[in-house]
């Protein structure tokens, strides 16, 4: 069958690619709001915005790049603390008692009510977005890897014993390696997270980066600049996911199995 | 071969007071020292309990055994008779209770000192899917402390034997049931211990794989002079390999009785229809099958 | 037994209430950069009133948004699971519509329902949404393929797989997205009302931002925090009478 028709896997194959569904979005973006006459006060259309986006392009790069380099600082910083704290409360439960609690207590706090407060600390500078994105960031983070390692096959556990392994050894070659899937999708939420964190630590105080142009597009009713604003935040979750994505399908190759 | 029949032959003479396995009564309490090589491994009045009164569970009751070297011992009894807590025990995982003791070549063992000395190898295959064939293998190596690459070289050298030519970089997950289960007995034969505890290794596999891994498993043990403990529920599986077999009551477990199997070796798979295998195996099922009874109707008073 | 949980939490709260007078002691910390634990709670009784009142506004929005959000999520999620084509349409627009940080969101509420309690309503039932839509749809298709054919052999229809094979396994995902989505929606109810509202916590935090009134802003935040852990508190508590016989 697949010889008479060779084209058929590859179109297939095709249909389903992401860039595709990316295109027919675009596409269908396009023709709904000609075709159903939607009012460009909800909806503009897709090729009003691109045009938008063109006018300001200098600004727009220069922005989204900003906002890229102050997510990306925020989750690693928010990863690194995240990891070792969810490591260090799976291995001192008393440490984890005490401060865990505490951890998720301040999740319960609105960064963005200390927006200013941020800024009067920390100045108007990266490392006060960095810190606002660092904020949201470390839990989702740090509830996962304590997660994946606390549901380390306990017979794995017991044959690393039986062979005479401890601590550090059964650690790195059996806990830290098991855990990783898990520990991948805490960074994947702390990813998401750490953006949204930059964008609102933009609104306190900065002059350039995506969360700026939103409050600037909103204060002066500019709906096509927001909606370039949204799509060019959408652009950049996508961006980051997929690297996420790769990155995790190079190191857990093995999932394959489970 | 026949030195290795009249060592165990004496190993078990010693253990057991004559009469005693075809009496069906428990295994010796304290008996006689041997005269021949001393046991690798001995335990003496091994109890575990869980949990406190009321509502305690005895899982292994006054469990009386000595193995010496080179031998093949096989233990079978009905499920949840505790052949696994036993095991745990000898591999260092669980301390029996302080009234009894392990003893591992005649020193008895303080909880915890048994980690490390003895090649486990449990039900499940454990195999760990982000390593290739060749590093599940040397696990056991790389906690030792070996470097990785002689341990590596050491696998290598090893495949063949295991069957596993060419698979060394394949991961767990493309390999079959039963070339898993030939990895984690690769893993634990290259744990160059005295003793090898396998715990119902071919299990999980289909008769005709079973078989042929039984075989390829003497010829193995024939080779490489290790010990083995080995608890299987198959009682053809237990005369075939083994050169004693114990029989362990339903819970609380404990040796019910002890089997000498005088058949030549090297046994060819044939040997499971022959009128002396047979022989052994009717007196063996009749003991099993009380225990066996006794289980289920403890499983379902439970229920 | 409950003492040996509580007291490292309680010894770790005493530390960091002993940090933070101690470094403003030490420090000579000014009052409008981090004020005294005292005065944040002395403000907080004296306007008790007023912070109630708009605890209560924000409250409103967000347990109204929650319950829309989490409705049409799981919704949306069994509708998408029992017609196939329709999941394949509408996968891409959500991976898409998902990858946009919800606060971008919010200014184009503020400007389509205005500044009353819709605009935040319509915010938080898309972020909660969202939430539960995700963790709906990874629930309902956990089942493996032999349960399904079990079940079509029983003569079940997909409305009757849904209801009795689908629906329960899906339910520790489910709930574990109702759990996550409950501080969540308070703080996309502040966020909201922070860029517009006439009412609420996050117009307080505002108006007192403005009028560098931090220790009301600091107050607004205790409200918020307190309210919140109440509510994941009743969740759970809610969460544990309803599935404990599972």
């Amino acid at each position: 069958m697949s010889r008479l028709m060779p084209a058929t896997p590859v179109a297939r194959a095709l249909l389903r690619s992401p860039l595709f569904a990316a295109l027919a979005l675009a596409l269908a973006w396009e023709l709904a709001v000609r075709g159903l006459a939607i009012s460009p006060r909800y909806l503009p259309a897709l090729s009003a915005v691109l045009r938008d986006a063109w006018s300001v392009w200098p600004q727009l790069f220069a922005s989204f790049n900003r906002t890229l380099l102050e997510t990306l600082l925020g989750f690693a910083a928010g990863a690194a603390f995240g990891c070792l704290a969810g490591i260090t409360f799976s291995y001192a439960r008393l440490m984890e008692r005490a401060v865990f609690p505490l951890f998720v207590v301040s999740q319960t706090v609105p960064v963005v009510a200390f927006g200013a407060l941020i800024v009067i600390w920390f100045g108007n500078s990266l490392l006060a977005k960095v810190v606002t994105a660092f904020f949201l960031t470390f839990f989702p983070v740090t509830v996962n890897t304590l997660h994946g390692l606390a549901s380390c096959d306990p017979q794995r556990i017991a044959l690393m014993r039986s062979f005479g392994a401890r601590g550090p050894v059964m650690f790195f070659k059996l806990a830290l390696p098991s855990a990783l899937p898990q520990i991948l999708v805490g960074l994947r939420l702390g990813i998401g997270l750490s953006l949204v964190g930059s964008i609102v630590g933009e609104w306190f105080g900065e002059t350039l980066g995506l969360g700026v142009m939103l409050i600037e597009a909103m204060n002066s009713d500019q709906i096509v600049r927001i909606w370039v604003v949204i799509v060019a935040c959408g652009l950049m979750g996508a961006l980051l996911y997929s690297v996420l994505t790769l990155i995790e399908r190079k190191i857990i190759w093995w999932r394959a199995e489970s | 071969m026949s030195q290795l029949l009249a060592q165990s032959a004496a190993a078990a003479a010693a253990a057991v007071p004559p009469g005693a396995a075809d009496a069906g009564m428990p295994a010796a309490e304290h008996p006689p020292p041997a005269p021949a090589a001393p046991a690798l491994l001995e335990l003496v009045n091994v109890w575990k309990r869980f949990g406190d009164a009321p509502r305690q569970m005895v899982a292994v009751t006054n469990v009386n055994l000595k193995i010496a070297p080179g031998e093949f011992v096989t233990l079978v009894g009905p499920s949840g008779c505790g052949k696994s807590t036993l095991f745990n025990m000898i591999a260092g995982l669980l301390a029996p209770d302080s009234d009894g003791s392990v003893l591992f070549g005649g020193a008895a063992q303080r909880d915890g000192q048994l980690l490390g000395k003895v090649s486990f190898m449990p039900q499940r295959d454990l195999l760990f899917p982000w390593r290739t064939v060749l590093d599940n293998a040397i696990l056991a190596l790389e906690v030792e402390g070996v470097p990785r690459r002689a341990a590596r070289q050491r696998a290598e050298a090893m495949l063949p034997e295991f069957g596993l030519t060419g698979f060394g970089k394949h991961y767990p997950h493309q390999l079959s049931g039963g070339m898993r289960q030939r990895v984690a007995l690769m893993r634990t034969f290259l744990f160059e211990r005295d003793l090898l505890l396998l715990d119902e290794p071919f299990g999980a596999l289909d008769a005709l794989t079973r078989t042929r891994m039984q075989h390829w498993l003497l010829d193995l043990w024939t080779r490489h002079r290790r010990t083995v403990l080995f608890i299987t529920h198959d009682i053809d599986e237990a005369i075939y390999l083994g050169d004693r077999v114990l029989v362990m009551t339903a819970r609380p477990g404990t040796v019910k009785s002890e089997q000498r199997i005088d058949l030549p070796r090297p046994r060819d798979p044939a040997i499971v229809t022959a009128p002396e295998f047979v022989r052994i195996k009717r007196r063996l099922l009749d003991e099993i099958e009380e225990e066996s009874r006794k289980s289920f109707l403890q499983e379902e008073s439970r229920a | 037994m409950k003492a040996a949980r509580i007291l490292p939490v309680a010894a770790s709260l005493l530390v960091l209430v002993a940090l933070w007078q101690g470094a403003i002691a030490v420090f000579g910390i000014p009052p409008f950069v981090l004020p005294s634990l005292g005065a944040i709670l002395k403000h907080a009784a004296s306007e008790a009133g007023p912070l109630s009142a708009a605890l209560g506004a924000t409250l409103l929005e967000a347990s109204s948004g929650y319950l829309l959000g989490a409705l049409c999520g799981l919704l949306l999620a069994m509708l998408m699971v029992l017609v196939r084509p329709l999941q394949r349409c509408l996968m891409p627009l959500c991976v898409a519509v998902n990858s946009v940080p919800i606060v971008a969101y919010a200014p184009l509420c503020l400007i389509w329902f205005g500044m009353g309690p819709a605009s935040k309503i319509v915010l938080i039932a898309l972020a909660v949404g969202f939430t539960i839509l995700v963790n709906a749809l990874h629930g309902l298709q956990l089942p493996e393929e032999a349960a399904i054919n079990l079940m079509r052999s029983f003569g079940a229809s997909s409305i009757g797989i849904m209801r009795r094979l689908r629906l329960p396994a899906a339910m520790p995902s489910v709930v574990s997205g109702l759990r996550v989505a409950v501080p969540r929606s308070m703080i996309v109810a502040i966020v909201g009302e922070m860029l517009g509202a006439y009412k609420g916590l996050g117009r307080v935090i505002y108006e007192s931002t403005q009028q560098v009134n931090l220790l009301n802003v600091w107050a607004a935040v205790l409200f918020a925090s307190l309210a919140s852990m109440l509510l994941y508190g009743l969740l759970v508590w809610i969460d544990r009478k309803l599935v404990w016989w599972r």
